[in-house]
């Protein structure tokens, strides 16, 4: 193998993760193991979102000298399934640990065909090297799970490789021959053969730099989901290979607020025409949208029937269905606060109250009746608008328990029940 | 002494009631109150037969089958060839389905001219004034084998064990004392319930995954142990209706009434009784004409504060049917606690807005799915305006048809047809039915609404 491949399996390292979930009801640590790459002499190392994101609590690199040392989160971007960890560079240097870097390659030059190879911990194996071929340079798929509920996949297209992905891969490098990192090895169909999906380097490289920057990637929303024209051209009589359909407008967006529809042929977005003939087309439509600064102004051009219209649109801060979470350890239930995102997806009135992820057994919250799904919309008749306001009550509670009245969300159904010592 | 006066005064009455009746003539006798009813679910693309028992009400064959004998979510237009049979008989006459009455659940069916001399009323077994049954009592009550044994009938045998208000008072028996829908008898042949839905009992399932036992509950579908009192079901046999849907429905429009529990209740120091919580007022309803709101308590109907029952849902089954028991048009006072104030509203109650049950239904055999009316309920369960909604819903879709292969699902709301909204439900009838005869047309395009989404379908019609 060539000089840069030894280097690149000299910057791969295994991440072990110590992880604080609260779906329990309670405060449980769960540990887990992946992959990543070291990409800078000062210690920065990229890997999967699902690897290790804000809920880590502790993560250990091992590299490849077998030598362990620790990491702290720089920044996340679960859209795009990445993050980014430095190296406790201290400690490295006190106890005199070496390491090396690897470079990005151009994912945009790769041909289907081309020899790749994923390096990553497989199910907990170091430093393993496997052989495949790009299998697509440019797979669509539509991904509504996400990755532990947060949203993922909608700005990019993926790498698919036929190189062994196995669990304990992800967040490792996919490389060419010249040991220049292309992808970002994230996931493989399971109890399919060799079907493994990775970030192009393309979008890796963007995020880092955000990353780098500002911790986190901010892009702009307008509420608007595409659906590629496919063969439907001829029915809203619009030149093929022009032309992008509106699936649907959310509620309340910036999009219905300028008057877009379902069904809507957007035609060109700040004058620049759009192709979304295809689903694969979709995503660098929706990331040159969610590109915009936030608050910016977009001029949209659509077709609505026969007549061709044009919008204003501000767009606003993006949003994951996913907010923050936390655990009430007296009365045994883990909450996360809704989103906007989450309001809108389930239709509710607004972005009061938080969602019930897990109680535990025997104790207050679960005695009372309460359940994973529920929102908690008001505590003794307040309304709880934050995390904050929660753990206020919480800590009066906790400080003087007392009987403390719930109102619940169960689906359309209110109801009130009081959680006692 | 004493002990001895009693034992003497008892043996008599002992003895009389061991000569007082023969119990196989009895039975005899009151078995010709019980019949069963099979009618047919036809839909698109099946006919179901369905069988249930029921208990004859009046000289002119009238029949009542309890509320679960026939699902509530079918149009009453698809309920088909009602036919009644005798215990025994495996001749079916031909009868009419009446309708439900909203107030006891009840379906009212009327037994064929050819059959009705040959049936006895429960009423000429009700004997005026005779006490409730009691705890302990002797009781017994008529089940019906299943058809091909031509329904055939047979004695159940047990004792009172408990008698619940659910709201309606309830008795539990030890055991399965008749099918759902028949007649339970006193020792002397009174007739002292109608029998009820069974509930469902939890035995433990092993298996060889399951060693340890895994709990499974099981309902008896053909005998309950459960009955309705008689004077829960004499005062109502009258309630016959005159449309199948029993109109005129009084209608509140408070959405979700949930129970308040006993601690709530103590909480909020109202201990001595129950509550409902409203969970959603609706749009254009008597409840939001009289100021209730989202979220408001109710304590009191008519000054009465709500009567506390075990288990707490019950109270939501009691208030509804204080609702059902009016017409639209009458007053209901509700007093209901609001921030910690108390306060009462009063609604004047309205006919019930159009039912999904009620809406129109057009089959399109060709696109391969049914067009149903959109109505109030489907603009309630859609978070849509109430007024001035246009579109029709998707009520079935054909397997395999070109609707199931584009993506149609059940309950899409569609909004447009080939780019041009839908109008009222007659007009879109029209549309779609010169696009299913236009043999030439290759497609037609749906844009519809599903849950918060919207989507483009494309039909292939060739």
């Amino acid at each position: 193998m060539s000089g840069g491949f030894d280097r690149l399996l000299d910057s791969v390292v295994r991440i072990d993760v110590r992880e604080l979930n609260f779906e329990d009801g309670a405060r449980r640590i769960d540990a887990s193991i992946g992959s990543g790459v070291i990409l800078s002499r000062d210690g920065l190392i990229l890997t999967n979102a699902h690897v290790a994101g804000p809920k880590a609590v502790e993560i250990n690199v091992t590299l490849s000298n077998l030598e362990r040392v620790g990491a702290k989160l720089v920044g996340w971007d679960h859209w795009t399934d990445l993050s980014l960890l430095r190296i406790n560079l201290d400690d490295a240097k006190r106890r005199g640990l070496q390491f090396k870097h690897a470079e990005f390659g151009d994912s945009e030059k790769l041909y289907v065909g081309e020899v790749v190879y994923a390096v990553g911990t497989p199910h907990g194996l170091t430093r393993t090297v496997t052989r495949g071929i790009i299998s697509n340079n440019n797979r669509y798929f539509e991904d509504t799970e996400g990755v532990d509920g947060y949203e993922t996949g909608n700005f990019n297209t993926w790498l698919q490789t036929d190189a062994a992905i196995n669990p304990g891969n992800s967040g490792g490098p996919l490389v060419t021959e010249d040991g220049r990192v292309v992808g970002i090895t994230s996931r493989a169909y399971l109890g399919a053969n060799n079907l493994g999906f990775a970030i192009p380097a393309e979008t890796a490289r963007r995020v880092v730099a955000g990353l780098v920057r500002d911790g986190s990637i901010t892009r702009s929303y307008v509420g608007i989901v595409l659906k590629a024209l496919q063969d439907l051209e001829g029915f809203y009589d619009v030149a093929t290979n022009s032309g992008v359909l509106v699936d649907s407008v959310e509620a309340g967006s910036p999009a219905a607020t300028a008057g877009l529809r379902a069904g809507d042929v957007v035609l060109a977005i700040d004058g620049k025409k759009v192709d979304g003939r295809f689903p694969e087309q979709l995503p660098p439509i929706q990331n040159q949208i969610a590109s915009q600064p936030v608050g910016s102004s977009l001029v949209l051009d659509y077709k609505r029937g026969s007549r061709e219209l044009s919008a204003t649109l501000v767009t606003a801060r993006l949003d994951s269905r996913m907010g923050e979470e936390w655990v009430s350890d007296p009365w045994g239930i883990g909450v996360r606060k809704v989103s906007s995102a989450f309001a809108r997806e389930n239709q509710l009135t607004d972005e009061t109250g938080v969602l019930v992820i897990g109680v535990q057994r025997g104790f207050p919250a679960e005695v009372a009746g309460l359940a994973r799904g529920d929102i908690i919309t008001k505590i003794n008749q307040v309304p709880v608008t934050s995390l904050d306001a929660m753990r206020q009550i919480d800590a009066q509670y906790a400080a003087k328990p007392g009987p403390t009245l719930f109102e619940v969300q169960r689906d359309r159904r209110v109801t009130l029940v009081v959680l006692k010592p | 002494m004493r002990l001895r006066f009693l034992l003497l005064a008892a043996a008599p009455l002992l003895a009389g009631r061991a000569a007082a009746a023969d119990l196989p003539a009895l039975w005899a006798a009151r078995v010709k109150c019980t019949v069963a009813v099979e009618y047919v679910t036809q839909t698109e693309l099946e006919r179901r037969p369905s069988v249930a028992y029921g208990t004859v009400v009046d000289g002119a064959g009238t029949i009542i089958l309890p509320s679960a004998a026939i699902d509530l979510r079918v149009s009453p237009k698809q309920l088909r060839d009602f036919k009644v049979y005798l215990p025994g008989d495996p001749e079916g006459y031909p009868s009419e389905y009446l309708g439900r009455d909203a107030y006891t659940g009840w379906h009212f069916v009327r037994a064929g001219a050819a059959v009705r001399s040959r049936l006895v009323p429960i009423t000429a077994f009700a004997r005026p004034g005779a006490p409730p049954a009691g705890l302990a009592d002797e009781i017994w009550g008529i089940g019906l084998r299943n058809k091909d044994e031509d329904f055939t009938p047979y004695i159940l045998q047990s004792h009172v064990a408990l008698l619940q208000s659910l709201p309606q008072v309830t008795a539990i028996a030890q055991q399965e004392v008749s099918g759902p829908g028949l007649p339970v008898f006193d020792r002397d042949g009174t007739f002292v319930g109608l029998g009820a839905s069974s509930f469902g009992q939890t035995f433990l399932e092993f298996s060889g995954a399951e060693r340890d036992g895994a709990p499974v509950m099981l309902v008896n579908l053909e005998e309950s142990s459960a009955f309705l009192v008689a004077g829960e079901v004499l005062p109502y046999v009258g309630r016959v209706p005159t449309n199948p849907v029993g109109r005129p429905l009084a209608w509140l429009g408070a959405y979700g009434l949930e129970p308040m529990d006993r601690e709530v209740a103590t909480f909020l120091k109202l201990s001595s009784q129950s509550g409902a919580v409203v969970s959603e007022v609706l749009p254009g309803s008597p409840a939001e004409a009289a100021g209730l709101k989202a979220h408001d308590i109710i304590l009191a109907v008519g000054g009465q504060p709500l009567p506390r029952f075990k288990p707490d849902r019950v109270v939501v089954d009691y208030l509804e049917r204080l609702i059902a028991v009016r017409a639209p048009g009458d007053s209901m006072t509700l007093t209901v606690l609001r921030g910690g104030a108390r306060l009462d509203v009063t609604a004047k109650l309205a006919d019930e807005p159009r039912l999904v049950r009620e809406a129109d239904r057009t089959y399109f055999e060709r696109i391969g799915f049914t067009a149903r009316e959109f109505v109030y309920g489907d603009a309630i369960a859609r978070h849509a305006s109430t007024t001035g909604e246009t579109g029709v819903v998707a009520h079935l879709v054909k397997p395999n048809s070109p609707a199931d292969i584009a993506g149609l699902h059940p309950d899409d709301w569609i909004r447009e047809i080939d780019g041009v909204e839908v109008g009222d439900f007659a007009s879109a009838v029209a549309r779609l039915d010169a696009i299913e005869k236009d043999q030439l047309r290759p497609e037609t395009v749906f844009l519809v609404r599903r849950g918060s989404d919207t989507a483009v379908l494309r039909i292939k019609l060739r």
